[in-house]
C-alpha cells in the first residue's frame, strides 16, 4: 500500500547480510508482528506470497464466471439480486487481492496477462461447469464454506496487506455462505425434482470439493516453509478436516448423501473423518488447465479483457484532458 | 393545490387504471434494463467498472421490486409472479431497455439516455399526488443521483478520447436515439395522469430530457442524429422479438417447477 | 500501454465526527472516475458519509527501516500525565503539616 520503497536487495540465500536479515525477519514473525509492504523480506517469501495471492485473485475472477452465467436465470427476484451481489463481491475480492499482490511489486496488468495466457493458475473448483441452478446453490454454500475455512486462516497470516484484504473478504463470504445455505435448504426441502437436482449437483461437486484445499500434506511441496513464515497456519489436510467436521453433518441434516465411493466415515474417538484419498494427479492436471471447463473459462476471461481494451485505453487518454464535472448538483 | 391520494384505496376507476399503467412502465423498464446490465457482472472492461455496473443493475432490479410492490398494493399479483409469469405483450417497457447489452459503448450510452429520463421522471414523481409512489421516488433519488454521475463520467470521457471510442460511441448514439425517444411514447392515460398530478406529461419530460442530452452529447463531441423516428410500441405491449428471448432466459429455472419455492 | 490505470488510495468516513480511515486502493484513470468507482468498491455495504481518493504517488511515507525514529531514546515522561504523582504528593503534604495549623484550618472551615 501507499508508496513502498521496495527493499529488494540482498534478499536471496548467499547475498551479503542475508542470514542476519532473515533472522530478524523470522524473529519478527515469531513475535507475531505483521510484515508490511516495503519491509525487507526474503525473495522466496515475496515470490511465494505473490504466487498465492495471484492464484487467489484469479480464483475470484474466474469464480465469478460459473455463477455469473446463471444470473439471467435466477428463479425469483430475491435470488436474482443476491446472486448479482454475490458475483459482484467476487469481482470485488479479485480487485482487493490483485491490489494486495501489487504491493509486493507485480503489476495487475502482468497478473491478468498471465491468467488469460494460461500461465497462472486458479482454484480447481472453477475448472468445472455449473450445470444446473442447484450447482449454483452447491457452489455458493459448500465451495464458499471451504473458502472461508481457508481464508479465515490466511487472514491471520504474516503479510499485513493480504490479511487486511482477507478480513473484508471473510465478512462478505459470510453472506455468500448463508445465501448458498438458504438456497440449498429450499431445494432440499422442495419438490422431489428440486431435491434430486440438489443431490445430483452435490454428487458432481463432491470430488472438486474434496480436492479444494489442495494436495494431501504427504504430497504438498509448499507447506513447510509457508507455515514457518506464517503465510499458512494450517496444512491442507487440517483445513479439509475442519471443513468436513463442520459441513458433513449439515449436509446429512438436509437429507442429502455423499457418494458412496468416498467411504466417508467418522472416527468417533478423534472426531476426524476418514475418506478415500482424492486422485492428486487428476487435481494437478485440472489446475493446469485440463478440467472440463478450463478452456471455456480462459476464453471468457480473455474475451472480456480483449473486448475491454479500447475502454481502458480511451480512459487513459481522456484522463489527460480537463473533463466536464460528473457531479449532478 | 391538487388533491393527493394517500393510499391505494383512494384511487379508483380510470385514474386507477392510469396509475397502474404508469407504475408498470416504471417497473418493467427497471427490471428489463437491470437484467441486461446484470450480465456485465464479471465481464466488464476492468474490475472497478465491473463492480459499479453491477451495482446499477442491482439498484434497477431493486427499484423494479419496489414498484411491483406498489402494484401489488393496488390489487395486481405479487412481484415474483409479475416478473416470472407474464408474457411479452403484458410488459410495458420501452424498447431501449430490452436490447441486448452490446459493447461497453452501447451499454453506457443506453444507460446515459435512460438515466437522464429516469432522473426527470423521479423528480416529477416525487412531487406527484399518489403518496406511496411519491415517497418511493424520493427514497430512490440518491441511487439515481449516483447513476447519473456514473453515466456522465462514461459518456463525457468515451465520447472524444480515441478514434475508436468516438466511433463506437457515435454508432451507439445513432442506433439508440430512436429507442430513447420511445421512452416518451404517448399513452392513452397521459392526460389522466397529468390531470390527477401523478406525474408530468411525456412531452413535458421529453423536452427536459432533450435539452440536457443534447448539451452533454455536444460537450462530449458526439453528434445528435437528425430526423429520427421514435421507436414506439413498447408502452402498448408491442415489442421487438428480443423481449421474448429475454423472458425465456429469465423464466427458465422458474418454469421447471412454477409452483415451488426457489 | 499500461491500461490498468493509476492507483488511488481510498479513505472512508463512516459518520460525521469520525475520522476518514484508509480502506484500500483502486485503479482509476483520474480523480473523478476514482470517486465514482471507489463509491461502489468501498461504500456499497458500510455506512458512509464521505469518501476521499488520493493518488497513491502523492503519498509520501516513512520507511519501515526507519521505524527507530519513533522510539524514545531519553525519558519523555515529563510530557505525559502519568509522569506526575500529584495525588501522592498532596497527601504527603497534608500529613506533614503541623497539627495546630490543621486544626486552625478545620475550625476556620466551621466558622
Amino acid at each position: 500500500m501507499i508508496r513502498c520503497n521496495h527493499v529488494v536487495q540482498n534478499d536471496k540465500l548467499g547475498d551479503p547480510g542475508y542470514e542476519e536479515s532473515l533472522a530478524a525477519f523470522e524473529a519478527r514473525i515469531a513475535h507475531g508482528d505483521k510484515v508490511e509492504a516495503g519491509d525487507w523480506m526474503p525473495d522466496a517469501y515475496r515470490r511465494q506470497l505473490i504466487r498465492l495471492i495471484h492464484v487467489h485473485a484469479n480464483s475470484e475472477i474466474c469464480g465469478a464466471l460459473p455463477e455469473g452465467g446463471w444470473i439471467p436465470h435466477a428463479p425469483n427476484l430475491k435470488r436474482k439480486l443476491a446472486l448479482i451481489a454475490k458475483v459482484q463481491d467476487e469481482v470485488g475480492h479479485a480487485q482487493l487481492l490483485y491490489r494486495a499482490a501489487e504491493t509486493l511489486g507485480k503489476s495487475r496488468e502482468e497478473m491478468v496477462e498471465e491468467l488469460i495466457s494460461g500461465k497462472a493458475k486458479y482454484s480447481n473448483v472453477f475448472h468445472y461447469h455449473a450445470e444446473t441452478w442447484a450447482d449454483v446453490a452447491t457452489i455458493s454454500w459448500l465451495i464458499d464454506a471451504g473458502a472461508i475455512v481457508n481464508q479465515r486462516m490466511m487472514a491471520e497470516g504474516s503479510y499485513g496487506p493480504y490479511g487486511r484484504a482477507l478480513k473484508r473478504i471473510c465478512y462478505e463470504e459470510a453472506f455468500h455462505l448463508t445465501h448458498g445455505y438458504d438456497m440449498c435448504i429450499t431445494l432440499a426441502g422442495g419438490t422431489k425434482k428440486q431435491h434430486d437436482m440438489l443431490q445430483d449437483a452435490l454428487n458432481r461437486w463432491w470430488k472438486p470439493i474434496m480436492m479444494f484445499h489442495g494436495p494431501s500434506d504427504k504430497e504438498s511441496r509448499h507447506n513447510e516453509i509457508l507455515m514457518k513464515w506464517q503465510v499458512k497456519l494450517k496444512s491442507n489436510d487440517e483445513q479439509r478436516q475442519e471443513f468436513l467436521r463442520q459441513y458433513v453433518p449439515k449436509i446429512y441434516e438436509l437429507g442429502l448423501t455423499i457418494p458412496e465411493e468416498w467411504n466417508l466415515r467418522l472416527d468417533e474417538d478423534t472426531g476426524d473423518w476418514h475418506y478415500t484419498e482424492p486422485d492428486w494427479a487428476e487435481f494437478l492436471s485440472v489446475v493446469r488447465g485440463n478440467g472440463p471447463a478450463s478452456a471455456l473459462r480462459l476464453r471468457t476471461r480473455k474475451m472480456a479483457h480483449v473486448e475491454g481494451a479500447w475502454v481502458r485505453e480511451a480512459l487513459e487518454v481522456a484522463a489527460r484532458d480537463e473533463r466536464m464535472p460528473v457531479s449532478v448538483n | 393545490m391538487k388533491k393527493t391520494f394517500a393510499s391505494p384505496d383512494s384511487v379508483s376507476g380510470e385514474s386507477r387504471d392510469a396509475l397502474i399503467d404508469l407504475i408498470y412502465r416504471l417497473a418493467d423498464d427497471d427490471l428489463i434494463l437491470g437484467h441486461r446490465n446484470s450480465v456485465w457482472t464479471g465481464l466488464a472492461p476492468i474490475l472497478e467498472a465491473d463492480i459499479a455496473m453491477s451495482s446499477l443493475a442491482q439498484d434497477e432490479i431493486g427499484q423494479a421490486v419496489a414498484y411491483y410492490r406498489l402494484l401489488h398494493d393496488l390489487g395486481e399479483p405479487d412481484p415474483d409472479t409479475l416478473a416470472f409469469t407474464r408474457s411479452a405483450q403484458d410488459y410495458r417497457c420501452a424498447s431501449l431497455t430490452l436490447l441486448d447489452r452490446g459493447d461497453w459503448a452501447f451499454s453506457t450510452v443506453r444507460q446515459y439516455f435512460y438515466d437522464v429520463y429516469k432522473t426527470h421522471r423521479l423528480a416529477s414523481l416525487s412531487d406527484g399526488t399518489y403518496a406511496p409512489l411519491a415517497q418511493l421516488a424520493r427514497k430512490v433519488r440518491g441511487e439515481q443521483k449516483y447513476h447519473m454521475m456514473h453515466s456522465r463520467m462514461w459518456v463525457s470521457r468515451l465520447g472524444d478520447a480515441t478514434d475508436e471510442s468516438r466511433e463506437r460511441m457515435q454508432r451507439s448514439v445513432d442506433t439508440l436515439y430512436g429507442h430513447a425517444l420511445g421512452l416518451f411514447e404517448p399513452t392513452p392515460f397521459e392526460q389522466i395522469i397529468a390531470d390527477h398530478g401523478f406525474c408530468t406529461t411525456e412531452s413535458g419530460l421529453f423536452e427536459t430530457w432533450r435539452d440536457e442530452v443534447h448539451s452533454m452529447l455536444d460537450h462530449a463531441g458526439l453528434t445528435i442524429p437528425g430526423d429520427v423516428t421514435p421507436k414506439h410500441g413498447g408502452r402498448r405491449g408491442q415489442h421487438l422479438p428480443e423481449l421474448q428471448l429475454l423472458l425465456d432466459e429469465m423464466q427458465q429455472v422458474y418454469r421447471l417447477e412454477p409452483t415451488a419455492q426457489w | 500501454m499500461d491500461t490498468q490505470w493509476r492507483v488511488f488510495e481510498v479513505f472512508h468516513q463512516q459518520t460525521r465526527g469520525e475520522p476518514h480511515v484508509h480502506v484500500g486502493a483502486i485503479h482509476a484513470p483520474d480523480s473523478e472516475s476514482a470517486i465514482v468507482m471507489a463509491k461502489e468498491q468501498y461504500g456499497r455495504r458500510q455506512a458512509c458519509v464521505s469518501l476521499w481518493v488520493v493518488p497513491s504517488d502523492s503519498i509520501v511515507g516513512t520507511s519501515y527501516n526507519d521505524v527507530d525514529i519513533f522510539e524514545h531514546g531519553t525519558d519523555k515522561t515529563y510530557r505525559e500525565a502519568y509522569g506526575y504523582q500529584t495525588t501522592k504528593r498532596v497527601r504527603a503534604q497534608t500529613t506533614k503539616r503541623p497539627k495546630s495549623l490543621r486544626e486552625a484550618n478545620e475550625t476556620g472551615e466551621q466558622s
